[in-house]
């Protein structure tokens, strides 16, 4: 370890790993410091990493050359894509896997990079001279410089953890301390601050459980990859179970509940609502007649499984009562307790899109300490703001995300514009052009964004390259071919499809209801290029579904023009007064970088919208002494 | 008497200057004071007048307003206003205290129009649809529709974000049955569009037939007023005459023409083609004859329009009493013949049954709802609910025919912002609101 760094990461969770690693591969020299070096990249909750939109983002991540994908698929028990039987836009995939293994990954992908360095300690304190950061401080007392300093403390400020009616416990996660020396520093700074909770549900011991009174799940076969550009080894595979909770479990709750420290009244922050623990399923839901469980595999080497479904702050006893309730589960041993934890966040609406802090130049932040929740919104969160952090000391032009190019686009927007008033996860539906988002297309959609900010490694660059001239190739070959009608028709009438009497060609016959890429690959017989998988099904959705994705291009257009307006950053937002109050305030807090933005800040109406430009107009006009 | 407003941040401002005597902080809102007004820039007195504050944003505008009512005719209320701009106030533009009311959130657009219909209304029927807009009648009705389609996009979300929610899946027949209801009640509304174009602009009603058959004498019956010319000539009118009359509380224009027959004379010719013209805009035509049987002429009429028409039997007292009309029974198996009356110019026989049946063959939807729904009555209406209605449609069809709801989901955006454009925003936080109001989620 030095003394000086370009960019400084505190914290080496999903957020931290990633801004550490694209901070180092864009060439700044890079500090990550995490209190333990055992648990880099450590999952807190779920083993799981995907599912619907995150898994988009776990794989958008990869694209622009992050480590979640690799590490997921180096560590992945199990894998299916949700929503198959739905349509592409929706498609979320999703694995289980290995807690031991997935840090493991990590960590080798970390040491990969030449720029970044790690570090075992726990800072304390932010460095800052003329309001702009200029280091850190160890708990050790080591004085660290940097240039831009990133902090992504997760869970852990002043973080407080409850189960069932004894007063809060501080800590980070169970077993760790919390830090709250940090925080105290980060509020000193001048940041806003408030309180989020969460929670977690218990494990059990599998040899406890009879898996026969449950339905088993299993992976899909297949070779699904969550990276891109490189390919790793993925482990064996392992089933899920999935049983649900009833009646019986229902009752010991809805009795229990006032010893719930959730319902007890001791924890003040709020919670996610699409996140419920059972305390709240069974108050908000009450006829509700069952509750779906899924006991997942904590690892390949371990008989641990983890209780999805279950989050609960009741008491340990009580928790073992109502697991016990399940059936195949009444004589469960519970090797973990499940918990409810609180913490401290910094409303989003003070930062900028590259999560900068507007009050605090060279102090970025990303993660949980941003009122999100979940790995995948850590980890684009972490690569957008240690990509800034470098960006901004190497002097390069600053990384940003449109909505219609990513969900992480979609994800820092929506923080920085409307902040959040309950732990922000991303869904499908934040996303105004979710056609366009899909898990088949990150690579085309981020890969050159990815390379103009250099945030791809040279191995990663050649990757990228091939990949994109195999997809061109086959694109190319659907678009160019015709089929005869003698070659295909069996296939069409196989499909469900009309046959056809001209020749006609293959992305024409592609777009019919029923008529997968395979089969007309298969009809033409070797003639067509061979790709991955991967890659097939990147330029089949695209070409299939053309009409559409080309209709939400328009509209996505439409507001990019918007998005062309720019507003200063000093506009006299309270000196307008023809916006309403609650306008003027908004926007002065928020200061939109657009027209575009500025309309979505919650609270300004489209009046107000007119009469911002006319003030804009207005003072444009004073300053140039023109008239009119 | 005239009301002069006054609306913007500086109202007060103005009032101060124009009524000196009045103390301000002593005169509370909305409550009428008795003032003398005076011209800021002479201190001549203007008139006396009672002066009302409203501070906004409780005021007609949202914004601070002054209103003086003063005494009318043509000079007072002109010095009164000429006061108030030497006192620092502009001349109000064209509807500018409603775009005002409007860009501060106090009307939406359906609103606004409603506004410039109650004042222009010239039948008790627009009153009443404009009365009901301006209520938020329709806005409400389509605020809920589109409050309607967020919940379907609600419920979209509920499939498409969370599969493994097993507990309570959202059978996507469910979401299909959804937008139907919603197509039902776009229909609906726009099903009352056509009569409310007819209550803005009033049903044209055009009275033809051959020379001398009685049409100028009925016209001038119906108006109540001897417009048009009469004479025992056949083919005395030679000119279209409009005039508009209010029946049954419902907006006509009634459109007095020449006689139509075969003729070579130039005059009567260009006569006859005007005819035609204003039997192209009629919504209803009056069909006036006095002969006993239905001829070539009649069928040759039929022939050439596409809307309703009425029979009058002309000159009911040369008949005598009790030959019934052969027409009735005649033209009782045809569909577009709205009616069958006899009538006397003469003596007033058949005329009131006449003008009860003109508003029961035009505005019948109008009469059957009893004007109590929301009434659609301007195209810019009819288009966003013809764009929303469309977009809908499609999502419905494709829904289900098989297309993933993903894909289908795209139509539901556009449908949403047509409605928007009626009135108003939405945010895609409006449609997680809905689904977690609603419906138990998440692990
Ligand atoms: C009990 C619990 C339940 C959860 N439940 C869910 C759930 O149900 N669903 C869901 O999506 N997500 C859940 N999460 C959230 C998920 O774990 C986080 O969203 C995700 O891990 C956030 O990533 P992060 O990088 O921001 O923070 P974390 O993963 O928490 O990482 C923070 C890192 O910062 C380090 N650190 C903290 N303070 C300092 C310091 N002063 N100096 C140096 N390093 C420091 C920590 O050691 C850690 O490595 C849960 C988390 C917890 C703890
Ligand atoms: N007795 C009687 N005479 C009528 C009646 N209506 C019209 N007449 C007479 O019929 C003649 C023609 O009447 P108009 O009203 O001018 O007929 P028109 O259809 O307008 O004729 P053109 O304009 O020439 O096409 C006049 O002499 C009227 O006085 C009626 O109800 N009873
Ligand atoms: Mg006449």
């Amino acid at each position: 370890m030095r003394s000086r760094y370009d960019v400084v990461v505190v914290g080496g969770g999903h957020a931290g790993t990633e801004a550490a690693a694209a901070s180092a591969r864009i060439g700044a020299r890079t500090l990550l410091i995490t209190p333990d070096m055992g648990r880099i990249g450590q999952m807190s909750c779920n083993p799981a990493i995907g599912g619907v939109a995150k898994g988009v983002v776990a794989r958008e991540v990869d694209a622009l050359g992050g480590v979640m994908g690799q590490a997921t698929d180096a560590s992945r028990i199990q894998f299916r894509m949700l929503n198959r039987s739905k349509g592409p836009a929706v498609w979320g995939p999703r694995a289980q896997c290995d807690r031991a293994m997935y840090p493991i990954a990590v960590r080798r992908i970390l040491d990969g990079l030449p720029c970044l360095e790690l570090f075992q300690e726990m800072v304390e304190d932010l460095v800052a001279e003329d309001g702009r950061v200029v280091g850190v401080r160890t708990r050790g007392g080591t004085l660290i410089e940097a240039d831009a300093v990133v902090v992504t403390a997760g869970t852990f400020l002043r973080g407080r953890i409850h189960v069932g009616g004894q007063a809060g416990v501080e800590a980070g996660r169970a077993g760790e301390a919390p830090s709250v020396a940090l925080a105290v520093g980060l509020e000193v700074l001048g940041l806003r601050v408030a309180r989020f909770k969460t929670g977690t549900p218990p494990r059990v011991d599998g040899r406890s459980v009879d898996l026969d009174a449950m339905v088993r799940q299993d992976g899909e076969v297949g070779d699904f990859r969550f990276a891109s550009y490189v390919r790793e080894t993925i482990p064996d595979q392992r089933p899920c179970w999935i049983t649900w909770a009833g009646a019986d479990l229902k009752r010991v709750v809805a009795e229990n509940l006032d010893r719930s420290a959730l319902y007890g009244g001791e924890i003040s922050g709020r919670g996610p609502r699409y996140c419920p623990s059972i305390e709240d399923k069974v108050v908000r839901f009450p006829d509700a007649p069952r509750h779906q469980v899924f006991l997942e595999p904590e690892g390949l080497h371990t008989t641990e499984l983890y209780v999805n479904g279950l989050s609960t702050s009741l008491p340990a006893e009580v928790q073992l009562e109502f697991l016990r309730t399940l059936p195949g589960m009444a004589d469960a041993i519970m090797t973990k307790v499940g918990y409810a934890i609180e913490y401290d966040y910094f409303p989003p609406d003070q930062l900028r899109h590259t999560l900068e802090l507007r009050s605090v130049p060279g102090l970025f932040l990303a993660g949980q300490v941003n009122g999100t929740t979940g790995y995948e919104e850590a980890a684009g969160q972490g690569l957008v703001a240690g990509a800034n952090a470098a960006l901004k000391v190497l002097g390069g032009e600053p990384f940003l995300l449109e909505r219609d190019e990513a969900y992480i686009g979609v994800l820092i927007d929506d923080l920085v514009t409307r902040g959040v008033d309950e732990p922000y996860r991303l869904f499908t539906s934040r996303a105004e052009f979710r056609l366009l988002l899909r898990q088949d297309n990150t690579v085309r959609r981020l890969g050159g964004i990815a390379v103009a900010h250099g945030l791809l490694t040279d191995v990663q660059k050649v990757s990228l390259d091939e990949r994109l001239r195999d997809e061109e190739r086959l694109r190319q070959w659907f678009v160019a071919t015709s089929l005869p009608p003698d070659a295909v028709n069996d296939a069409l009438e196989a499909a469900g499809s009309s046959p056809i009497r001209e020749p006609t060609r293959a992305a024409a016959l592609l777009k019919r209801p029923g008529v997968t890429a395979r089969v007309l690959l298969a009809v033409a017989d070797g003639e067509a290029p061979v790709t991955d998988q991967d890659t097939l099904s990147s330029v089949a959705v695209e070409l299939k579904y053309a009409g559409y994705v080309d209709r939400e291009r328009a509209r996505a257009e439409t507001l990019r023009k918007q998005a062309k307006i720019k507003l200063d950053n000093e506009l006299p937002y309270s000196s307008f007064v023809t916006l309403s109050w609650e306008a003027r305030e908004k926007l002065d807090r928020i200061r939109p970088d657009t027209l575009a933005q500025a309309a979505r800040v919650p609270g300004v109406t489209p009046a107000d919208l007119q009469n911002l430009v006319m003030e804009v107009r207005k003072l444009r006009s004073q300053g140039t002494g023109a008239g009119t | 008497m005239a009301v002069v407003r006054v609306s913007g941040a500086a109202a007060d401002q103005v009032l101060a200057a124009v009524a000196p005597a009045l103390e301000i902080g002593r005169a509370p809102p909305r409550e009428a004071r008795l003032s003398a007004i005076h011209d800021p820039s002479t201190g001549d007195l203007v008139d006396r007048a009672l002066v009302t504050r409203f501070p906004g944003p409780a005021s007609y505008t949202g914004e601070d307003v002054v209103e003086i009512s003063c005494h009318g005719g043509w000079l007072v209320p002109a010095l009164v206003v000429e006061a108030c701009v030497v006192a620092g106030a502009r001349q109000a533009e064209r509807g500018e205290f409603s775009r005002r009311a409007y860009l501060n959130g106090k009307l939406d657009l359906v609103q606004v129009e409603a506004v410039a219909d109650l004042i222009d209304a010239r039948s008790r029927a627009l009153h009443r649809a404009s009365l009901i807009q301006l209520d938020r009648g329709l806005s409400e009705r389509i605020a809920a529709l589109r409050e309607r389609l967020i919940r379907t996009e609600a419920l979209l979300a509920h499939h498409l974000d969370f599969p493994e929610e097993d507990d309570a899946p959202v059978p996507l027949t469910e979401v299909v049955s959804e937008a139907d209801d919603v197509l039902a009640k776009i229909d609906g509304l726009l099903r009352t569009a056509p009569e409310g174009a007819l209550l803005r602009e009033g049903a044209v009603v055009v009275l033809a037939g051959a020379p001398n058959a009685g049409k100028s004498s009925l016209y001038n019956a119906l108006v109540g007023e001897d417009r048009a010319m009469v004479t025992e000539v056949p083919g005395t009118t030679r000119d279209a005459l409009e005039s508009t009359v209010e029946l049954g509380g419902f907006p006509f224009r009634l459109v007095d023409t020449a006689g139509l027959r075969d003729s070579e004379e130039r005059l009567e010719m260009m006569g006859i083609e005007v005819a035609r013209r204003a039997l192209a805009r009629a919504d209803l035509v009056l069909y006036c004859t006095e002969k006993m049987a239905v001829g070539a002429e009649f069928d040759r009429l039929r022939s050439e329009i596409n809307v309703p028409m009425v029979i009058v039997h002309t000159k009911r007292d040369l008949r005598g009493a009790g030959a019934p009309g052969v027409w009735a029974e005649e033209v009782a198996g045809y569909v577009d013949v709205a009616g069958y009356v006899e009538v006397s110019t003469v003596t007033g026989h058949g005329l009131g049954d006449l003008q009860d049946r003109l508003p029961r063959a035009v505005f019948s939807g109008l009469i059957e709802t009893g004007g109590e729904v929301p009434v659609v009555t301007r195209r810019r209406q009819v288009r966003a609910l013809e764009a929303a209605r469309e977009a809908v449609e499609m999502f419905r069809r494709e829904l289900e025919g098989g297309v993933p709801a993903d894909l289908a989901a795209t139509h539901l955006r556009p449908a949403e912002s047509a409605l928007e454009e009626l009135l108003g925003v939405v945010s895609v936080d409006d449609v997680l609101d809905v689904l977690f109001a609603d419906f138990c989620i998440g692990k």
